[in-house]
């Protein structure tokens, strides 16, 4: 547990790339994005070659082989930058991990160099239109036939989808006996039968497209399942572990930027013959604002050192940083817009879509309620 | 035997970061310290070169207190291959570590030496001339290209009506400027990797010098807004009305 109160110089140092990345490269073109709803591929892209493409992948394969605490530090970098370009790389990551650790050697070899390079993009599609929160009821369903698997069926939400070049992690059903009977599979763009969804209109996350990934009999090859079949829950679930603690660092790093923003504008803002800065009530606002994001940011990297030590309550530990961080970065980034008053709504300022950005991290990667039922789960069942 | 090449670093206060004064003196120890983006072109340069011709060497050096080691750990981190620090807590003037970095050039037989052609700080211009002068070497300055063929270096700069061309045999001091290249970011593998890189401690007081310049004070200049607003939707009322201002309350103009 080293990590608990302070960083590593090297820890420091990737943090600070990452928000020097996030300054330079992203923000100032963070609304613009936004505003014409576009994903900047090469920008994302150019953050391979500073080795994100692969952040937990091993390093034979061009990984950076960094551990949980390093990623959720990059996370949260990028997304004082805008939050989205942050989640999609997060997303990303989380595919590589997935090959990585439950994928064979020429499944590594195949498809790792590729999207630690960023020539490929990664997203993962686990929910469908008639299963969210019970993911374990999905009905995508994948059938044997020779040496390959038929895939047919709809899922819902998928970020990134349709991105060209993406490789997409499908979890479907193998067997009819529920959560054991999902497995994961590689399916690559291109594949026959694969299609999209219009991209969907959203309250924020504009600079990603989020579109349905439909599969009509697409046919793929034996060797791209996952694992074993029915592990697919399993894996599925495992990234999602990961995948919260990025999430939540991606709130943070929006609710710190938009803090940032506002202490700037305090100072400078007058009212009533002072500065908005020199109002207690304000004041008091501020160091609340301060005080919970530093909370949260602390135990953030609590449940992503447990995640790297694979300790045996790392599951409840990032459900619980992940409704938290996700709830605390919202409401900061909420009260930044009060702070601002009108300007505050307007978009030209940058608080609004902050917000806007931020509203949907207490629901994708499993609801915040999602999150109490896994940490309830666990004190109930402790209690037996 | 390859190149060997002197990146010389500072730290310097983030951008971002306000100036804190105490007992006289800017007083970093609480405020975020950088590299000097000034000196990230040569380090650029430097692994350019190095990328072109594996056998080269890339040593970073910094002139400074303790805490200069995590600017070296970035230049480590961006890809050089060892790093020096010459440790100091008194305050130094510019042509003293000019002179520290020619003493370590010498020792370190270095061909090629990279600087900013400013420094985000003191912006004395003269770091790069001081290194030249000890050393008796030749100085490019405010280079804005610059292409290695063997041992011949070819390089440009701008002048206020257009850009000179130059050409030097090593061993030279190179100064640089915003725009000569793009420089990396640190890779997170070599995040990881800076740690076990060596970085050799010098005591300032081994070289012999003391600084005949000294400090006294620093203050921060205090500036006062009127936050007047002028009006603008009629355009040439709102131009009287600021001629005005400028020419009565400020005295800007006369
Ligand atoms: C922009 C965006 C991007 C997304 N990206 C992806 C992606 O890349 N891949 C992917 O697979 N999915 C993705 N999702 C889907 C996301 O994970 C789901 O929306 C989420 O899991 C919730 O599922 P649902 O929308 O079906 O809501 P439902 O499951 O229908 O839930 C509705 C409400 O009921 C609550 N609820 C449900 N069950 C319970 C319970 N047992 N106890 C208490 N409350 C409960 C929920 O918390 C919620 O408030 C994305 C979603 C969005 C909006």
């Amino acid at each position: 547990m080293a990590h608990l109160f302070s960083l590593t110089d090297e820890q420091q140092e990737i943090s600070n790339v990452a928000k020097k990345f996030a300054a330079t490269e992203i923000a100032p073109h963070a609304l613009e994005w936004d505003q014409a709803r576009h994903l900047p591929l090469n920008v994302i892209r150019s953050t391979a070659r500073l080795g994100m493409g692969g952040i937990y992948v091993r390093e034979d394969l061009g990984g950076s082989e960094l551990d949980r605490l390093g990623g959720v530090l990059i996370f949260e970098g990028l997304a004082t930058g805008c939050p989205v370009i942050s989640a999609y790389l997060s997303v990303h990551n989380m595919v590589a991990w997935i090959i990585d650790t439950f994928g064979n050697e020429s499944q590594r070899k195949a498809y790792l160099p590729r999207l630690c390079s960023m020539e490929s993009m990664g997203a993962y599609a686990l929910t469908e239109p008639g299963s969210g929160s019970d993911a374990g009821a999905l009905s995508t369903k994948a059938v044997r036939d020779g040496d390959t698997y038929v895939l047919s069926g709809v899922k819902q939400f998928i970020s990134g989808a349709g991105v060209p070049g993406t490789t997409y992690i499908v979890m479907a059903r193998t067997a009819d006996t529920g959560s054991r009977g999902i497995s994961a599979f590689l399916v690559e763009d291109g594949a026959a039968g694969l299609s999209f969804g219009a991209p969907e209109k959203k309250m924020g996350w504009h600079a990603q497209p989020t579109r349905q990934l439909i599969l009509e009999d697409v046919r793929i090859p034996m060797q791209n399942l996952i694992g074993e079949e029915g592990q697919g829950f399993k894996i599925a679930m495992g990234a999602l572990d990961g995948g919260r603690l990025n999430i939540a660092a991606c709130s943070l790093g929006g609710a710190s930027a938009a803090l940032e923003k506002t202490l700037r504008y305090v100072t400078d803002r007058h009212a009533f013959g002072k500065r908005l800065a020199d109002f207690q009530a304000l004041q008091f606002r501020l160091a609340d604002m301060a005080t919970e994001l530093e909370i949260a940011r602390t135990f953030l990297w609590r449940a992503a050192a447990s995640l790297s030590e694979r300790s045996s309550d790392a599951t409840v530990l990032c459900a619980m940083a992940k409704r938290f961080v996700t709830d605390v970065g919202f409401h900061v980034a909420n009260d930044a817009l009060q702070l601002h008053g009108g300007y505050g709504y307007l978009l030209e300022y940058g608080i609004e879509k902050i917000v806007r950005d931020l509203r949907v991290h207490q629901i994708l990667e499993g609801t915040n309620e999602i999150m109490r039922l896994i940490v309830s789960r666990s004190l109930i069942e402790g209690l037996k | 035997m390859g190149l060997r090449i002197l990146s010389v670093i500072r730290q310097v206060l983030d951008a971002e970061e306000s100036v804190r004064i105490k007992d006289g003196m800017v007083d970093p120890s609480s405020s975020k310290l950088v590299l000097d983006t000034m000196d990230e072109y040569g380090l650029e340069e430097a692994l350019r070169i190095r990328d072109a011709q594996p056998e080269t060497e890339v040593v970073a050096l910094a002139v400074g207190p303790a805490r200069c080691e995590e600017a070296l750990r970035t230049a480590l981190a961006i890809g050089a291959d060892r790093a020096i620090l010459v440790e100091t807590f008194e305050p130094l003037d510019v042509i003293t570590v000019g002179n520290v970095a020619a003493q370590v050039a010498r020792k370190e037989q270095s061909d090629l030496i990279f600087c900013g052609g400013q420094e985000a700080d003191w912006d004395s211009q003269a770091f790069g001339a001081a290194i030249a002068e000890y050393l008796n070497w030749p100085q490019l300055t405010w280079t804005t290209a610059l292409n290695l063929e063997g041992r011949t270096l070819t390089g440009t700069h701008d002048i206020d009506e257009g850009t000179e061309s130059f050409s030097v045999e090593l061993p030279a001091v190179i100064t640089t400027q915003q725009g000569l290249c793009e420089p990396r970011y640190p890779t997170l593998p070599n995040i990881m990797k800076a740690r076990k890189k060596e970085l050799r401690r010098e005591s300032f007081e081994s070289f012999g010098l003391h600084s005949r310049l000294k400090f006294i004070r620093s203050e921060i200049q205090v500036k006062e807004r009127m936050r007047r607003i002028v009006d603008g939707k009629d355009g040439s009322a709102a131009a009287q009305q600021l001629v005005e201002f400028l020419r009565n309350e400020t005295r800007v103009i006369g």
